[in-house]
């Protein structure tokens, strides 16, 4: 899994030996963990929460929990995807709490259009936003569809794990990210799908 | 259009790139593509998306804050936690200087001798020696809450678990400031504890735990007794502090009386001054008081000589005896038989007409106000007073609620579990001062049931907050983000002052608040300390 990444990662045995020693109580490794991880974790923090200063803190605050939470780490999996796991899971505990989710499960697949977008625009879109922009619609989504996202396609998380951070069935994890893509796209300026252009074109 | 029909739609092309479909169904989909150009520019543009989107999220536009590369250490408290308990104590402070200190002072002109609301309440050279030291810490503390609110706003600019560990130092060197007690003989645990007469105990003495205490011999310092029954007919030099059921001085005592008791006597001489809190108190006609006296009791009968001011809260009051100098009384009733004196003026408020004995010699004629249970609905002023509680626990709501977002809606959120919040709101209303005071007895828990108890009074007068912020919420639905939390917090807390000033329900709505509240609150706390479970991997 290609986690987004840590700046200078340690090598597999280099990583044990430093989590064993952190697991001993030695100060410095886990400086050294923390050194390694904290600007990663920071930044996809700081993906999933829109104020500066509540990625901060929680970037503090899921270290703390990852040092509390070391002992249940199973070294049989890699360490990133748990490290993203337990950050995820505080972000989204973050959000929950202040209320800010919105979004229901239920519904959504109603709600969304299943006629196809026009490929033209997707492409327009890719081309005329920058990264920044992107950034900046990504912020303007729900909680939820901004977590889908994050977690897909910076984290690399597998649907199951999605679907257990955001506590929702598996199967619905296509849909959120499908719908959170369109929301991003009206976030950014908008596609319409074949049908909207048609009746559009009916109109004129 | 019909051949739409035939095209898979988004999520299956989306589900397709990313794999996820079952074999069967992505065989379908693979030959679909291979004869639909429509769909294959459909799942080109899909993964040309998926990469733009990695690309853009990956692209890095920020620096790291330079003291997150630093690592945190186990355990650091969380700011808002400080920011409160520092806007706690600077709240406390704000208090007792605007409002405590100043009705202090104007006492004080009006004759009191104590100008020190501290010295005359608490302690005045008994546990510690220098209730200075404690306003010190008071003031020091005020100050600390001004350092932590002003760390707090510059906090991007600063290391912060050095701060946080600069705060939390400074306050536990400011606890270690006040002076250790003096040399005592302590007896603690003994059922029946009678100190003999002609006996001496030549330092403070400390009774705790006793079922009945009895001191015929002398002390040279202090006597600090907890006991149930409480006699003294010894000699006392020092000071006496008695939390007591029944407490009987008979003695002389050199200092100052302080006592906490359910029945109260008092037939020897006091050297200086006497304050009691208790149910019944009686000054028998032997008593002699040289200072002033202060009560907050029950019912009270003065029939012996006090030389300083009187200044009591009583819900009856019989003056019988001789006052040297002025009388404030604040009551439900007061009675001066015919063979009082009062040597200075008589001040009385209360909510009868007092009784005074044409016979009694009184040296100026007595100042009376009569004023009026309840609320008084006719008067503007009432309505501004209910203005302003309206704004203070909003102002103070507004605080919470920036300060700890997430902990508000928690207890919002346990608000709606109505009856479990009742109980425990029940509970702990009762249960907390109880467990305090207790805390308070055991001497070295002075501190910590102090500190439970200045916690107790906030928790109780935040309980308005979360019931008041559910409310809200109740009547505009839920909202999203800061400022309809504000709007909701606002209506929630004006409804409820509204409720709080009808008549018949009031103390009923004030209850409920208070127990509901406090219950959500307790709910909450109970929340985030239980352990966590660990995280799924």
């Amino acid at each position: 899994m290609d986690r987004h990444s840590t700046t200078g990662a340690m090598s597999e045995a280099e990583l044990a030996q430093v989590l064993s020693q952190v697991r001993a109580g030695d100060p410095d490794a886990w400086g050294e963990l923390y050194r390694r991880y904290a600007p990663a974790i920071f930044r996809f923090c700081r993906r999933l929460l829109p104020a500066r200063e509540d990625a901060e803190d929680a970037t503090t605050e899921i270290f703390m929990k990852v040092r509390q939470k070391l002992g249940t780490y199973d070294s049989s999996r890699p360490f990133t995807a748990w490290l993203y796991k337990v950050a995820s899971n505080h972000c989204w505990d973050t959000l929950r709490r202040r209320r800010i989710r919105q979004d229901l499960e239920t519904g959504d697949l109603d709600t969304l259009p299943l006629e196809h977008p026009d490929p033209s625009q997707l492409e327009r879109l890719q081309t005329e936003h920058t990264s920044k922009e992107v950034r900046t619609g990504l912020a303007k989504l729900p909680d939820r569809a901004r977590m889908a996202l994050v977690l897909r396609y910076y984290a690399d998380m597998s649907y199951d794990e999605i679907a257990d951070t955001l506590g929702v069935r598996r199967a619905f994890v296509g849909v959120l990210l499908l719908r959170a893509r369109h929301q991003l796209r009206d976030a950014l300026g908008g596609t319409s799908t074949s049908a909207e252009r048609a009746s559009a074109g009916g109109k004129s | 259009m019909s051949q739409l029909d035939d095209h898979f739609d988004e999520v299956t092309g989306l589900l397709y790139l990313e794999r996820q479909l079952d074999e069967s169904r992505a065989r379908e989909v693979s030959a679909h593509l291979a004869s639909c150009a429509a769909c294959r520019e459909l799942l080109h543009a899909l993964e040309s998306e998926g990469v733009w989107l990695r690309q853009a999220l990956a692209a890095e536009d920020e620096s790291i804050p330079a003291h997150l590369i630093s690592a945190p250490e186990r355990g650091g408290a969380h700011w808002g936690w400080i920011a409160a308990f520092g806007l706690g104590v600077g709240g406390a402070y704000t208090l007792w200087t605007g409002v405590i200190e100043p009705w202090f002072a104007q006492a004080s002109q009006a004759g009191f001798t104590q100008g020190n609301i501290l010295t005359m309440l608490l302690f005045s050279g008994a546990f510690w020696k220098g209730w200075d030291a404690m306003r010190s810490l008071t003031e020091f503390l005020a100050v600390a809450t001004l350092g932590t609110v002003a760390i707090w706003l510059l906090r991007k600019h600063w290391q912060r678990f050095t701060a946080i560990a600069f705060v939390m130092g400074a306050l536990v060197c400011a606890l270690a400031l006040p002076p250790a007690a003096q040399a005592a003989d302590v007896e603690r645990g003994n059922p029946n504890y009678t100190l003999l007469a002609g006996q001496e105990v030549k330092n403070d003495l400390i009774v705790a735990a006793a079922q009945r205490t009895r001191i015929d011999g002398d002390v040279d310092g202090d006597l600090i007794v907890f006991s149930n029954v409480v006699t003294v007919t010894g000699h006392i030099k020092g000071d006496i502090i008695c939390f007591a059921q029944a407490l009987r001085v008979d003695g002389p005592v050199d200092g100052n009386v302080r006592a906490w008791a359910q029945n109260l006597t008092l037939n020897g001489s006091i050297g200086k001054n006497l304050m009691a809190w208790a149910g019944a108190m009686e000054l028998g006609e032997k008593a002699v008081v040289g200072g002033t006296m202060t009560s907050f009791s029950g019912a009270t009968d003065l029939n012996g000589r006090l030389s300083g001011d009187l200044l009591s809260v009583a819900g009856d009051l019989e003056i019988n005896g001789v006052l040297g100098r002025d009388a404030m009384i604040r009551g439900d009733r007061l009675t001066v038989g015919s063979s009082a004196q009062i040597g200075g003026k008589l001040n009385y408020e209360g909510t009868r007409q007092p009784d005074i004995s044409p016979s009694a010699k009184l040296a100026t004629s007595p100042d009376i106000k009569i004023m009026h249970r309840g609320p008084n609905y006719a008067s503007p002023r009432y309505y501004w007073h209910q203005t302003l509680f309206w704004g203070a626990s909003f102002l103070f709501g507004l605080v919470v609620l920036l300060v700890a977002p997430g902990f508000l809606s928690d207890v919002v959120q346990a608000c709606k579990k109505v009856g479990p919040a009742l109980g425990f709101g029940a509970l702990f209303l009762f249960a907390t001062p109880i467990i305090a005071i207790i805390a308070c007895i055991t001497i070295v828990g002075l501190g910590v049931g102090i500190a439970g108890l200045l916690f107790y009074m906030i928790a109780l007068y935040s309980a308005q907050v979360f019931t008041g912020s559910w409310l809200g919420e109740k009547l505009l639905g839920a909202g999203v983000g800061v400022g309809p939390a504000i709007g909701r917090l606002a209506l929630g807390l004006g409804v409820q002052q509204v409720l709080m000033t009808l008549p018949y329900v009031r103390n009923l709505v004030f209850l409920a608040i208070i127990v509901w509240g406090l219950g959500a609150l307790v709910l909450a706390i109970y929340k985030r300390m239980r352990p966590q479970v660990a995280a799924a991997v």
